[in-house]
């Protein structure tokens, strides 16, 4: 990609990290936070968004759509242009949390069609791969959480349902209490997943140059996140609960699983 | 001393005895100071409930507790002891206590669980420490008696499950929503048993109540009991999505809400949970509402059915509870046991150890000055006698504490060793 349009693209994605920071805050204290200047931020963000693909664009004297980085960025751009539009027109604030870590991963990915200067501190390297690991295991922990009290919340669905109280009727939480429960260990687990993706794709693209995003397991990684961020979406936003919310997770920890089985050897990165 | 309780409850007196036996309140006082007048009393007790009226009283062994209760019951009350015979139970000595524990535990109460009995105790003891009747045994006995009833209450759920249909309503939505803080309410039909159920969501933290009734003027009158909101008839299935909590008990011979309009209700509600309590006969909601996710509804038969489960539930914990109560009845014996030696053990002890150290002394005197060595061996030996012969008789003392001839074991050996009481 152009160098002109990369710098203007990194200007677009550091303005969207506050859109991200939105969304973390409103998912953790289950508050609406920053949406104004998140909003701000994203809307400016846009702009040079904007310039970053007419640049690339100008450059190759083509629709900028050639390689995978410029249709990433392209988009990410077209999404953000129809939140905006969705947004001035419904109004609808609780797709944000959704759009906007998407929109942050899917730009800062595309920042990343130009090789940068390789380590200059092999331990710099391993700091940063031992962070990604510690995040992706915290995060797992917490989607377990959530996946386990997403059982219980059926159990105890189902003796409410039945109306006829046996052990679980009397030995399991509230609803409402396994509800909380969920909605704080998911939010959690997502934020630490976010943050650990970001960790790795920069990692891979400073250790892989550009081919890292060709790598199977890289792919695997993002639609596990992608599905993470599906069921974040479906929860807060349409109130998803019981068995469809319950399949769901279940279904991002298998995923889990599979990228983690896909990573098995990156650990072995690290002695090298 | 002896210990005697004497009663009747619901279990062994129709109310027509029970409420010959009652003490109020004003009289209890006057009874309790008769009571401990008597020859021979040395602490009372009276607990009178409309379930039950106990005399806890202890006495000198020289005395006949059972005739002494008698004779309060026949000059307070009138009854002869022949009349109320066949309805009055009577325990001493271990089975008291066990009865005791029993009774603050709410094991032995109508509804097992229930909570007042420990607080009607209570006052039993309130009005007896008042009234100088009780002055120290007893007052161990039911300070034991109260911690009992505090473990069991902790350490099994016997008094945890909503055993009335209205609390069982409210227990049902605390299930549901975990805590009721910021739920609101809905009351479609004005009538006492929706009046009832919410008054206890009300009072369980639900924040605010709508009423709606056919005749609008009724439905305004009962939202005042509540500070609540009257809503329009018309207008109550629209407000529903801001409705957590609905208890139906309208006069309406049909369906007022159906699955169709509850799907949709939800969906406004982007799915979280509700919870329709239909109390209305003939019911008022579509029974297939609970086939709606996230709806929970409710109708008196199924309340009815949680309240049994409930009750089955508290008898499980009952019998965990009654273990308890025997384990802690154990633990009071061995406890009185100790207590019932210890001043002979003591006793014996310190005369043996005065005859020593007397014997000693005069040795002493007779045999000069003594190296540190001799006075040390001197020392040991005589220890070593002293034990050797106490250890007999001390042993005696434990193996027969607790048991009917503990007492002419204890009297015998005072006597043996010249020990003054």
């Amino acid at each position: 990609m152009d160098e002109m349009s990369v710098i203007w693209l990194r200007v677009a994605v550091a303005l969207y990290s506050l859109g991200l920071l939105h969304a973390i805050l409103t998912l953790v204290r289950r508050r609406d936070h920053l949406f104004r200047v998140a909003l701000g931020a994203f809307s400016i963000g846009a702009v040079f968004h904007f310039v970053s693909i007419i640049e690339e664009g100008l450059r190759n004297n083509r629709c900028p759509i050639g390689n995978l980085y410029e249709t990433l960025s392209m988009g990410a751009f077209l999404i953000v242009i129809l939140f905006l539009f969705i947004h001035w027109r419904y109004k609808v604030e609780s797709i944000s949390v959704f759009i906007f870590p998407l929109v942050f991963v899917m730009a800062l990915v595309s920042t990343m069609g130009n090789p940068v200067s390789a380590w200059a501190n092999p331990l710099v390297r391993n700091v940063w791969l031992t962070v990604h690991i510690v995040l992706v295991l915290l995060g797992i922990a917490a989607l377990l959480f959530t996946a386990v009290a997403s059982l219980l919340y059926l159990f105890q669905e189902r003796e409410l349902k039945n109306k006829k109280p046996r052990k679980f009727y009397y030995r399991l939480p509230a609803l409402g209490t396994l509800d909380d429960l969920i909605s704080r260990s998911m939010a959690l687990g997502f934020v630490l997943m976010t943050l650990a993706v970001i960790a790795a794709s920069t990692w891979a693209f400073i250790e892989h140059k550009t081919a890292w995003i060709y790598q199977p397991a890289i792919a695997i990684s993002f639609i596990t996140w992608g599905i993470y961020m599906a069921l974040v979406f479906l929860r807060t936003a349409a109130g998803w609960r019981g068995k469809k919310a319950a399949i769901m997770t279940v279904t991002v920890l298998g995923f889990s699983a599979l990228t983690w089985a896909a990573h098995a050897r990156l650990g072995l990165l690290l002695k090298r | 001393m002896k210990l005697l309780v004497t009663g009747v409850s619901h279990k062994t007196a129709p109310v027509e005895v029970r409420e010959c036996l009652a003490f109020r309140e004003e009289t209890l006082r006057p009874a309790l100071a008769d009571l401990k007048a008597r020859e021979g009393v040395v602490e009372a007790v009276i607990l009178s409930t409309c379930n039950r009226v106990e005399v806890i009283v202890t006495t000198e062994d020289s005395a006949d507790p059972v005739a002494i209760v008698d004779g309060f019951l026949a000059d307070l009350k009138g009854l002869s002891p022949d009349t109320i015979a066949p309805h009055v139970f009577r325990h001493e000595g271990r089975e008291a206590i066990h009865h005791l524990f029993r009774v603050a535990a709410s094991l032995d109460s109508m509804v097992i669980g229930e909570p007042q009995i420990l607080g009607q105790l209570k006052n039993a003891y309130a009005a007896a420490k008042d009234s100088g009747a009780i002055c120290g045994w007893l007052d161990g006995l039911l300070a034991r008696a109260f911690n009992v009833a505090k473990r069991v209450r902790s350490e099994t759920g016997i008094g945890q499950m909503a055993v009335s249909i209205s609390y069982a309503a409210v227990e049902l939505a605390r299930k549901i929503f975990g805590s009721l803080n910021h739920r609101t309410v809905m009351i479609v039909g004005a009538g006492k048993m929706s009046e009832l159920a919410a008054r206890h969501l009300r009072r369980s933290g639900a924040s605010h109540v709508f009423v709606t009734n056919r005749t609008h003027e009724r439905a305004i009158e009962m939202a005042k009991l509540f500070q609540g909101t009257p809503v329009e008839y018309t207008r109550f299935v629209g407000m529903l999505p801001e409705v957590d909590i609905v208890i139906a008990s309208s006069g309406a011979p049909h369906y007022i809400l159906r699955k169709d309009e509850m799907s949709r209700v939800i969906s406004a509600r982007r799915n979280k949970p509700m919870f329709l309590i239909d109390i209305a006969v003939p019911r008022n909601i579509e029974p297939a509402v609970n086939e709606v996710d996230n709806v929970f509804l409710y109708d008196i038969d199924d309340l009815q059915e949680v309240v049994n489960a409930n009750l089955r539930e508290r008898m499980k914990e009952a019998d965990h509870a009654e273990s308890l109560v025997d384990e802690e009845v154990e633990r009071m014996m061995a406890r009185l046991k100790v207590a019932e030696v210890t001043p002979t053990i003591v006793g014996l002890q310190g005369q043996l150890e005065q005859i020593r150290a007397s014997e000693l002394e005069k040795m002493r005197r007779k045999l000069g000055p003594l190296t540190p060595e001799q006075e040390q061996a001197l020392e040991a030996l005589t220890r070593g006698i002293v034990n050797k012969i106490a250890h007999g008789p001390i042993s005696e003392l434990r193996n027969h504490a607790g048991n009917p001839e503990g007492a002419h074991v204890v009297a015998f050996i005072r006597k043996a060793f010249h020990l003054q009481d």
